[in-house]
């Protein structure tokens, strides 16, 4: 009589397949003979430069920048002063009283003034 | 031969000098292993042994791309059961095989395979379980034959345990159906 299966615990749980004798030891050493050929790379030796250049050229990068923005800022400065010195020049005559054509024409007339004071102590002191 | 630690065999591995004395150790410790995987799936014998000799030459050719990111038997089966299914698909495409019969050329594999001692009941069993998906048949062998750790096989196949044990359950009951249905 034929004996009806209808769960799986009902069948012996084991493993239906084979292999061949020795299979497995016969294998390992088919695939090991199968294996292609690497080449054997040597580990590059890195030298001292190699290693210090990455920070070298980091530094070097770093100094560039300053000195750019040294370069920058210096000239700006300076437009800086003279846009200073001249704005200064034209808020002192705003605050002062005369005009800038009467504060030359009085310059002139010292200069007349200090020529005629040479002239006669030349000739009262000198002769 | 001494057992090798994981680490100790990636260090053989690692190092050109030592890689293919480290290899031949991989060899020996996985082959027969991974050798069941795939047979599982494929079930020939000579089929096997052609794919299971296609997974060591990957491996030894991608060797030093293996981060160790997962561990070194994960890898291997990953490939394995990559290669298993390219090969299925192969086989699929060459014999035309629809999408509603799947397996059911391997059952001629079955039959004539005299490495396949089976009794009755064993031959019923194996042909429930080629009525499974790929995917579903992968996760029915390693937890019912293999009696792999749910982790363990959501490690190799990427998938969640909660997904494995439900696909695992339907499985059963379906080869259940099946068994029911061929008295």
């Amino acid at each position: 009589m034929e004996t009806k299966i209808n769960k799986l615990s009902e069948i012996e749980k084991r493993n239906p397949f084979t292999v061949p004798e020795d299979y497995f030891s016969r294998f390992n050493e088919h695939i090991m003979a199968r294996l292609p050929e690497k080449e054997i790379v040597e580990p590059k030796k890195v030298s001292m430069w190699d290693k210090a250049k990455p920070w070298v050229y980091m530094a070097a990068m770093f100094m560039g920048i300053f000195f750019t923005i040294q370069l920058l800022t210096r000239n700006t400065t300076n437009q800086v002063a003279t846009i200073s010195s001249t704005q200064f020049t034209d808020d002192y005559w705003s605050t002062v009283q005369i005009t800038e054509e009467e504060f030359y024409q009085y310059l002139e007339e010292q200069l007349v003034n200090d020529g005629y004071y040479d002239y006669m102590y030349n000739q009262v002191y000198m002769n | 031969m001494d057992k090798y630690s994981e680490e100790q065999l990636l260090e053989k591995l690692r190092d050109p000098r030592t890689q293919r004395q480290g290899f031949a150790i991989l060899v020996s410790e996985y082959s027969e292993r991974l050798y069941w995987q795939i047979r599982k799936m494929v079930l020939s014998h000579e089929d096997t042994n052609d794919i299971l000799q296609d997974v060591f030459i990957k491996a030894w050719i991608n060797i030093d791309n293996f981060r160790g990111e997962s561990k070194l038997t994960t890898w291997l089966y990953r490939i394995a059961i990559n290669e298993s299914i390219t090969f299925l698909n192969k086989k699929r495409n060459q014999n035309n095989v629809s999408v509603d019969d799947e397996n059911s050329f391997l059952l001629n594999t079955l039959e004539g395979d005299k490495y396949f001692d089976g009794d009755e009941a064993q031959k019923l069993l194996q042909q429930a379980i080629l009525t499974l998906p790929d995917k579903q048949r992968l996760v029915f062998q390693m937890k019912y034959f293999d009696e792999m750790k749910y982790e363990d096989m959501s490690e190799i196949l990427g998938t969640s345990v909660g997904a494995l044990k439900a696909s695992y359950h339907h499985a059963v009951k379906k080869i259940e159906n099946f068994l029911t249905d061929s008295n």
